[in-house]
């Protein structure tokens, strides 16, 4: 399912059963003039979907680039089917060993840095919330969009696959919002939630954000922003209080 | 390249990239660090050979594909290969899973019980373990637990109880020199410098910078508590044979020196 996200990013929603709950894990297409950029490849569960969604997108002329968030497989498992890493479709990846990533064509974008795909200019954050350590958040200058990754994610219901954040009665829920983040930053359990946030804060200062694109959510819109921010710094702070360390025996 | 560690478990080791320039290392000389010398942070497989089964924990990554097929060959022999164990579905640690299936159909693939979607990593056809579980190679068992510092949640840690070797994955990894390739920690010259381990940890496990420190280092004293090894081999380091809890103590170190100076910088 391909969805309008703004004026020149398109969202294309693929879910994954979790029986009662569904997880997103979609990837992005962004409209540069008559070039086309993927942000993420998807997962190799929904291949065809997928080829055949951007296909349908790009007249079967296929993306003229692809930008990885992190080679992790829900994100990067179609990139040789999208044919990226070849003439034709520019692979751009933020990993420091590409070999070892299984990315070996790739075009490295240094994070914290910026670089120009196909006319569009993005910058590549260090983000506060992934699951992998050569992760990049990506924001895009033309749109005002921050890709998020694994961060900033929610499981939904079936039936609110294509929602936006505003389609929801009381936007995302906090339950969703937290339950995602628990099961899939499971680091969280650790950590202090304001150092997380004031890393959040300077982000959200240095750029203007209009509106958040997670692969493992719906996509957030600017106004709602500040409501699913202050819904994620109380499911982090939930994740913390809700797991104790308990003194443990050697095991047998 | 390939070391017995134990009788019977042997370290099958990939450098990857040299890694001297990305961590600016030059420039900024950190006391472990021998100037003109390379630097890699390692990825490492470990192969247990018991008296009827083998198992294999991790695979190494796509660059190393020839190399590893060759190294369980040599091994294993006309033994087979059991057991493949995916400790987490990283690239660089299951990514020549298929490979080795496709080299071996003789190997059941094992994997973590933790997480929710192993579909998404084509790992739900394999068994999986979880704390508690174990696999009885003959003469020596592999031991699962739950993965307490990790990255992805589809993970799980290993111990081997004959020798009380931990694996710990992603945890207690650290960069080491070109001529220390395949050392053990006790064979290296000097003390070892914990801020191997801080390079490693503000790096690669990212999160270390927003870490509690007194929650995170009480669970440091629970593992030490828990596992008290005798050795511990990583997935990003060298093998540790010596006074394996005193290194797991040092981890605590390395959480208040993060939380005091921060991440030094990313490995992407």
């Amino acid at each position: 399912m391909t969805v309008p996200a703004t004026q020149t990013v398109e969202w294309i929603s693929q879910c994954y059963s979790h029986g009662a709950q569904h997880e997103h894990v979609s990837l992005y297409l962004i409209r540069e003039g008559d070039d086309t950029i993927l942000i993420d490849s998807g997962s190799v569960y929904h291949r065809s979907e997928i080829t055949s969604s951007v296909d349908t997108a790009t007249g079967g002329d296929g993306p003229d680039a692809i930008v990885l968030s992190h080679s992790d497989y829900p994100h990067a498992a179609n990139v040789s089917p999208l044919g990226g890493g070849t003439d034709t479709v520019e692979l751009v990846a933020s990993s420091g060993a590409p070999s070892q990533q299984g990315l070996p064509d790739a075009r490295k974008c240094t994070i914290g840095g910026q670089l120009d795909v196909r006319g569009r200019t993005l910058s590549f954050i260090d983000p506060p919330l992934a699951d992998r350590s050569h992760t990049t958040w990506i924001y895009d200058h033309g749109d005002g969009v921050l890709f998020t990754a694994d961060g900033f994610g929610n499981y939904h219901e079936p039936g609110q696959c294509g929602y936006h954040s505003s389609d929801f009665a009381d936007m995302i829920p906090e339950e969703r919002i937290h339950a995602y983040h628990r099961d899939n930053l499971v680091w969280l359990r650790y950590v202090d939630p304001d150092k997380v946030e004031r890393t959040l804060d300077d982000i959200f200062d240095r750029f203007e954000i209009t509106a958040v694109a997670p692969i493992h959510g719906n996509p957030i819109m600017g106004e709602d922003l500040p409501k699913y921010r202050e819904r994620l710094y109380e499911s982090m702070k939930r994740i913390t209080d809700e797991y104790e360390v308990t003194p443990s025996q050697k095991p047998e | 390249m390939t070391r017995e560690i134990a009788p019977g478990i042997h370290w099958i080791y990939e450098a990857g990239p040299d890694r001297t320039e990305k961590l600016d290392l030059a420039e900024r000389q950190p006391d472990w660090y021998e100037p003109g010398q390379k630097a890699y942070i390692p990825q490492c497989a470990y192969l247990l050979v018991g008296s009827d089964k083998t198992l294999l924990f991790d695979t190494l990554s796509p660059a190393n594909t020839d190399q590893v097929l060759s190294a369980i060959g040599n091994i294993v022999g006309d033994w087979g290969l059991d057991y493949l164990v995916v400790s987490h579905p990283d690239v660089p640690h299951a990514g020549n899973t298929k490979a080795i299936l496709n080299e071996h159909p003789e190997t059941t693939l094992v994997a973590p019980a933790y997480g929710n979607d192993h579909e998404l990593y084509q790992l739900d056809d394999g068994i999986q373990v979880a704390e508690g579980d174990s696999i009885d190679l003959g003469g020596r068992v592999a031991q699962f637990h739950e993965a307490t510092f990790l990255d992805a949640p589809v993970s799980v840690w290993m111990t081997e109880r004959d020798t009380e070797t931990l694996f710990p994955v992603d945890w207690m990894g650290f960069p080491h020199l070109d001529r220390e390739a395949l050392q053990f920690v006790d064979e290296l010259d000097g003390e070892f410098d914990v801020s191997r381990l801080v390079e490693f940890h503000s790096r690669v496990l990212f999160w270390y910078q927003y870490v509690d420190v007194e929650k995170t280092n009480a669970e440091i004293d629970n593992l030490i508590t828990k596992f008290d090894p005798e050795m511990i081999a990583p997935a990003h380091g060298l093998v540790i044979r010596e006074k394996a809890a005193e290194y797991m103590a040092l981890m605590k170190d390395v959480t208040e020196i993060i939380d005091d100076n921060g991440r030094i910088g990313t490995l992407g």
